[in-house]
């Protein structure tokens, strides 16, 4: 089991059900600034002409999580079903996760004054043998599709081999796992919502690149205790 | 003053009244009751300011303290921590104190490696100096931290970690320059130099291997390109930290010893450093991220930048390289590599978190809250409450150093007698 998810960004529509949901299920501090995900709003132009870019986002569960590797007591662990998760009660407070996050995740619980960040509704869902995230859950669009990569039958991966996508800050090297579909029949309007730079994924051409980081992390993966 | 000999040791006996009434002693009082004061701050921000869940807001409706825990996270400041820029003042005072403090002891031990002459008689007040300086860094992080959970550094130890390592560190390097002071107080017995010399030797060591993990700490944290893209970061460390801590070692010569050869020698060694302090800038912003040195060369932080340049090199060069016979040339120079050095420290670590994060599609930077405007570079000031604690860890230094000169005669004022 390999979780990851798909964001068919595009058809975001900004209503927050998903950063409600979220808050709600995992009772997560109150507070614009204490967001497990978000929405993020991107104002541009072509040709005088603004228009918004809609990105909704949370933490990338990357396969190669630089955030892991600094915490000094072991607070954020690569846990199994390859997600990152965060034990509050050994947050020394150090603030090393949040500094080297490349996506900027993770925020203070001041309830718990420990970091927090998204687990894949680990606690409150996947435990109880749900499959999906309250934001996925919660989306009346389907921006989100939670899934196993490993599997290559699974809904997700049967997407991800149908349509390209990208990820975020690839130059980072941290392998996320939150893959954006670009639009099936609209590419030039998508790539004007993202870097020019940003390089466009098949699912042929990431799976090595996600073997890889899995065979380096996975000794590193622990069971969680709730 | 009368001096009694337990196990072979002078203990001065010093009365109550000196003990409160000592000059250096009042000014160590207050600077520790502004850190009470920004300890006591920080602990009801932390612990005590009202916060709220969804589970909360759900389960007890209309609940008064509820109601203002809404009204804090909707119109407060949003808690302590910002999460944009997790890492401040704290980690500045930190760095500065623990690297400065830490380049005294390696001086020191050093010249009593290669027995320098004139570092014989103040090498214990110079050591309890250095000693102060870490205990202020430690006390700075300590507040930074949740105290509370510290004792899983203990219980559940990552190896891997920078942060993590820095714990065994002190707990090996700490008691060896306490006993590096006793032995220098006790020079009498040649066995005692024997051991020292060894223990001079392991500080040799423990001291390259602190700024190499302080390093690799900064080096972890991968988003933040002005700390992964200097250059040999642990040399930036050592030619910043020893510069100030030959200008410290130099201030407290013109206070404390009145010795002109002294403080002639450290403001020597400290032009050197500088110097080299100035060429490392200079050849580290070849290689440093464009979008963070934009921001300090030429955005928000070049007023800053140029002013630590100048603090820093420029006029402690101009003072120092003529050497010029003026005392008071020597004092301003050591205070301008002090207070420059604090200063790029700080544009260090503000620096490494002025891009923002938040430039996650390339397409332009985003809000982190409804409420926010759109940052292109991130600065928050830091609470009072971190001001406090930062400024009054001053009062560490002076309190340590006084203490272990009332008890112990440290300084060489002391030692003459």
């Amino acid at each position: 089991m390999n979780y990851a998810m798909s964001l068919d960004y595009q058809s975001c529509i900004d209503c927050k059900a998903c950063e409600v949901a979220c808050k709600e299920e995992n009772g997560v501090q109150l507070g614009a600034d204490k967001q497990r995900i978000w929405v993020t709003q991107i104002e541009k132009s072509i040709f005088g002409q603004p228009f918004v870019a809609l990105h909704p986002s949370q933490c990338n569960h990357c396969l190669d999580a630089p955030c892991v590797d600094v915490c000094p007591t072991g607070s954020s662990y690569f846990a199994e079903g390859g997600i990152v998760m965060t034990d509050k009660d050994l947050c020394i407070l150090c603030k090393g996760c949040m500094e080297a996050c490349p996506y900027d995740a993770r925020f203070v619980d001041d309830t718990h004054v420990a970091v927090d960040k998204c687990s894949f509704c680990y606690e409150t869902r996947l435990v109880h043998g749900e499959v999906t995230t309250a934001c996925q859950a919660t989306c009346p669009t389907k921006v989100r599709l939670l899934g196993d990569i490993d599997d290559e039958e699974s809904d997700l991966v049967k997407m991800l081999k149908e349509r390209k996508f990208y990820v975020l800050k690839e130059e980072e090297k941290t392998v996320p796992k939150l893959f954006y579909l670009l639009p099936e029949h609209d590419d030039y309007y998508a790539m004007n919502s993202v870097d020019p730079s940003t390089t466009i994924y098949t699912w042929d051409t990431f799976k090595p690149i996600v073997e890889k980081a899995k065979a380096k992390r996975k000794p590193q993966w622990k069971k969680i205790i709730l | 003053m009368e001096k009694n000999h337990p196990i072979n040791f002078h203990i001065n006996s010093v009365g109550i009244k000196t003990f409160l009434t000592d000059k250096m002693m009042i000014i160590a009082y207050l600077f520790l009751a502004l850190a009470a004061f920004g300890v006591i701050e920080m602990i009801y921000e932390r612990y005590f300011l009202l916060s709220a869940t969804a589970f909360d807001a759900g389960l007890n409706p209309g609940n008064r303290d509820v109601a203002n825990a809404m009204k804090e996270a909707v119109f407060g400041h949003g808690g302590e921590v910002k999460r944009e820029a997790p890492w401040s003042l704290y980690i500045v005072n930190y760095m500065y104190m623990i690297y400065v403090g830490s380049g005294i002891i390696f001086l020191v031990a050093m010249a009593e490696l290669f027995e320098v002459e004139i570092i014989v008689k103040p090498a214990a007040g110079f050591l309890t100096l250095g000693l102060g300086m870490l205990f202020a860094g430690l006390f700075t992080i300590m507040m930074d931290l949740n105290v509370l959970n510290v004792y899983w550094m203990i219980l559940s130890p990552q190896f891997g970690s920078g942060m993590w390592l820095m714990m065994p560190l002190y707990m090996v390097y700490i008691p060896l320059v306490i006993l590096e002071i006793y032995l220098i107080l006790n020079h009498q017995k040649e066995w005692i130099k024997k051991v020292a010399f060894m223990i001079i030797v392991v500080g040799v060591l423990v001291e390259f291997v602190e700024f190499y993990v302080q390093a690799k700490l900064f080096d972890m944290n991968s988003a933040r390109h002005l700390w992964t893209t200097y250059p040999i970061l642990p040399l930036y460390f050592m030619v910043s930290s020893f510069a100030a801590s030959l200008a410290i070692m130099g201030l407290y010569s013109y206070l404390m010893c009145k010795s002109a050869l002294l403080m002639h020698t450290l403001e020597r060694g400290a032009l050197y450093f500088v110097l080299a302090l100035g060429a490392y800038e200079a050849i580290a912003y070849l290689f440093i991220d464009r979008k963070w040195a934009e921001i300090i060369l030429f955005g928000d932080f070049k007023y800053y930048f140029y002013l630590y340049i100048l603090l820093a090199v420029i006029i402690p060069f101009i003072l120092l390289f003529k050497d010029y016979l003026n005392k008071y040339f020597k004092l301003i120079a050591s205070l301008s590599i002090i207070v420059g050095t604090f200063l790029g420290k700080a544009i260090f670590v503000y620096g490494g978190n002025a891009y923002p994060m938040s430039d996650r599609f390339g397409a332009g930077f985003e809000k982190y809250g409804e409420y926010e405007e759109v940052k292109e570079v991130i600065f928050f000031m830091p609470p009072w409450s971190e001001i406090a604690i930062v400024i009054g860890s001053l009062g560490i230094i002076l309190f340590i150093f006084r203490v272990a000169d009332l008890f112990f005669g440290v300084s060489v004022v002391e030692e003459k007698n």
